[in-house]
């Protein structure tokens, strides 16, 4: 079953001649994971915020889960990100002044009611049962990013989308956060995960690459060893 | 959630915050304080015009020349003159009678007390009057006529409708009582209090009145002594006799007619204006007419003093209120600015939060009820402030401190979170408009 389906997806922005996306057609099953790879500046964040409806197309369309993406307003977009999709970012983008459980519950209250048990118990589900009531300045970098993941699942979102997620990690918290989206992808979720790094690339089902706003290839093979990453041992 | 969500965001702005709530609390204050003090301004004018009372003298014709030193008044007995007790009731015959609100006539000489000198004033307290004339028809000479309705049955009036201000520490005298009230000051000097004897002395003749009430003016008559004026009569031997009669008359202000009237003299007048000037009650054609009515009497309209100094307190009220008006304009646009600043400073918050599901209803709530919260707060401290800054002032222009109204109050608690949430919505709008996407790709 198809979950996504964009075609001739074009934005320019305000005051720029060259399209940050150009023409993309692009179809996504569900419950799989693809990563969108490609150069800085090739059109990766912008096709990711067009199809999770965080922004508005030039021309084309995004019909996700049925909804035409595209053609929403304002107010049915909001309801759409609410209901429909998870949002993980590079720079984690946590309320500071939140404690992990808070920032969680925010989501939550957000979409409907907000149930401190329920979130506390998606902090525990990605390893954080004991950091529920600290704030992010006092966690780290990946400890942030598994709260802002917790906080991307609590709703149940059909589509998981992910730019650059582990961008900003060292190596053992990288490792931490790409088993998170790996279990999150055998129970079946739809992950949507920008990258540039062909190791992260390599756990996806499927890459495509983005150049110019055009897409390159797709299913690219790497030149990396997949399981021998998966036991642990550290590419060059 | 909501609540714990504010609370959050206001800790973590705490300086930021506790900088709108003082805005919000200074203008608060200044509000509560300058609009406190010009209500009591307004209302101390008004207090004090009818405290006043009277603004109109009547005085014999043939006005004795009496010298007045301080509290007290000597007559050289030779120039003596006097208006007819029993005519009084007249004042109520008169075209403009339903003006007349209050008079009281007064008899007065300095007389001994215990060795000391003292002014014994003789007027009426409370007293029955009798009007004598059913109702009466006034005739132009442009040939219309006017019928006045008669003052119902009786009516009374003296020294407590004049001067209602006059605090009495004890009771009133009664009529047919005997009874005096002693100003404040004397009887201090007197040593004398309430239901003690006061002793008089003139020219050998003694009279005795038991004492009922001191008396706070705030005047000379806190130096003299009152006594019912048949009592004062029969002491100097002046039976019948009044030298003065104090009036309270509603009246109109004065316009081009009334000062005309007054230059060249109200019968100089063309027919149909002096009709018109008769037929309105300025305070000219009822001394007029109170002229009419009194054999031998002279009226005197006491206009300047109040007029100026109801034109004065005017003009400082309306300075009050000009300079309320543009402080609290400043002070407002400065709660606005902060709570503006506070809101722009957020859009990346905003922008996640659109991410994240909220909608602009949602965040709206979020952001202005905390702007709101911190308005309420501000307004809270603000108007104890100010309560406290209206006494002070009260105290030193007044020398008594004044209370805030609680309406005002209300008022205060209701603009202050007012101004702090109007003070958002210009930036809130700006803020909500940001796609999600913008705020958060900038790196
Ligand atoms: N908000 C924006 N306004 C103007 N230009 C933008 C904006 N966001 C991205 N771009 C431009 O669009 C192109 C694609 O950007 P982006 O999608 O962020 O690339 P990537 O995520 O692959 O690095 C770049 O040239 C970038 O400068
Ligand atoms: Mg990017």
């Amino acid at each position: 079953m198809t979950l996504i389906v964009v075609r001739d997806l074009t934005k320019e922005y305000d005051g720029r001649k060259l399209r940050a996306l150009d023409r993309v057609s692009l179809d996504v099953a569900s419950g799989e994971w693809l990563a969108l790879m490609g150069p800085s500046g090739s059109g990766k964040t912008t096709l990711l915020n067009l199809i999770a409806g965080l922004d508005t197309p030039t021309s084309g369309t995004v019909v996700v889960d049925g909804a035409p993406v595209h053609a929403l307003d304002e107010a049915e977009r909001a309801r759409f990100r609410r209901d429909t999709v998870g949002v993980v970012f590079q720079h984690f983008h946590l309320i500071p002044y939140l404690t992990a459980v808070e920032n969680v519950m925010l989501a939550q209250y957000f979409h409907s009611l907000a149930d401190e048990a329920e979130a506390a118990d998606a902090l525990v589900r990605v390893g954080l049962g004991d950091r529920l009531h600290h704030r992010p300045p006092e966690l780290s970098g990946g400890e942030q990013q598994r709260v802002a993941i917790a906080r991307a699942l609590i709703n149940q979102p059909k589509l998981v989308v992910a730019d650059e997620p582990t961008g900003n990690l060292d190596a053992d918290n990288e490792a931490v956060v790409l088993e998170t989206f790996q279990k999150l992808h055998a129970q079946g979720h739809t992950i949507l995960l920008v990258t540039h790094d062909p190791r992260v690339g390599a756990l996806a089902d499927r890459r495509i690459s983005l150049d110019h706003g055009r897409i390159m290839s797709a299913g690219l093979e790497m030149d990396f060893d997949n399981a021998r990453w998966k036991r642990g041992e550290r590419q060059s | 959630m909501l609540w714990r969500l504010v609370r959050r965001s206001m800790r973590e702005r705490r300086a930021h915050v506790a900088l709108t709530l003082l805005a919000v609390a200074v203008t608060a204050a200044l509000a509560t304080a300058l609009l406190g003090v010009t209500f009591a301004i307004r209302e101390r004018m008004a207090r004090e015009l009818r405290a006043f009372g009277a603004n109109i003298l009547i005085v014999p014709r043939s006005a004795p020349l009496a010298v007045t030193v301080g509290s007290l008044r000597y007559v050289p007995s030779q120039e003596e003159a006097y208006l007819e007790e029993s005519e009084l009731a007249r004042l109520k015959t008169i075209f403009w009678r339903h003006n007349i609100v209050a008079f009281a006539p007064f008899l007065s000489r300095t007389v001994e007390v215990a060795g000391q000198r003292a002014l014994l004033v003789g007027t009426w307290f409370d007293k029955r009057v009798d009007v004598p004339v059913p109702s009466r028809r006034f005739s132009f000479a442009s040939g219309a006529s006017r019928e006045v309705a008669a003052v119902e049955g009786g009516w009374n009036t003296g020294l407590e409708a004049l001067v209602p201000s006059w605090q009495v520490d004890g009771r009133w005298v009664r009529e047919g009582s005997g009874g005096a009230l002693v100003g404040r000051a004397l009887a201090a000097r007197l040593a004398i209090e309430p239901g003690q004897t006061l002793e008089v002395e003139l020219e050998g003749r003694r009279a005795r009145f038991p004492v009922h009430g001191l008396l706070r003016t705030g005047g000379v008559e806190e130096d003299q002594i009152f006594v019912e004026l048949a009592a004062a009569q029969a002491l100097f031997g002046r039976p019948g006799r009044v030298e003065k009669v104090q009036v309270s008359a509603l009246v109109t202000p004065d316009n081009a007619l009334a000062v005309r009237a007054r230059t060249v003299g109200p019968e100089s007048l063309p027919p149909s204006e002096y009709e018109t000037w008769y037929c309105t009650p300025y305070l000219d054609s009822i001394v007029f007419q109170i002229e009419e009515a009194l054999t031998g009497a002279r009226g005197t309209a006491i206009r300047q003093v109040a007029e100026a100094e109801q034109a004065f307190l005017g003009k400082v009220t309306g300075v009050f209120v000009l300079s309320s008006a543009l402080g609290l304009a400043t002070a407002g646009l400065g709660v606005a600015a902060t709570t503006a600043r506070a809101i722009f400073e957020r859009r990346a918050e905003v922008g996640l939060m659109k991410a994240l599901g909220g909608d602009r209803r949602q965040i709206a709530r979020l952001l202005l009820v905390e702007a709101g919260v911190t308005g309420l707060g501000g307004g809270i401290v603000g108007a104890l402030l100010g309560v406290a800054l209206t006494r002070v002032i009260g105290l030193w222009v007044f020398a008594t401190p004044i209370e805030s109204h609680v309406l005002l109050l209300l008022a205060i608690l209701g603009v202050a979170p007012g101004v702090a949430l109007l003070g958002a919505l210009g930036p809130l709008r700006a803020a909500l408009a940001v796609p999600a996407a913008t705020t958060l790709s900038a790196e």
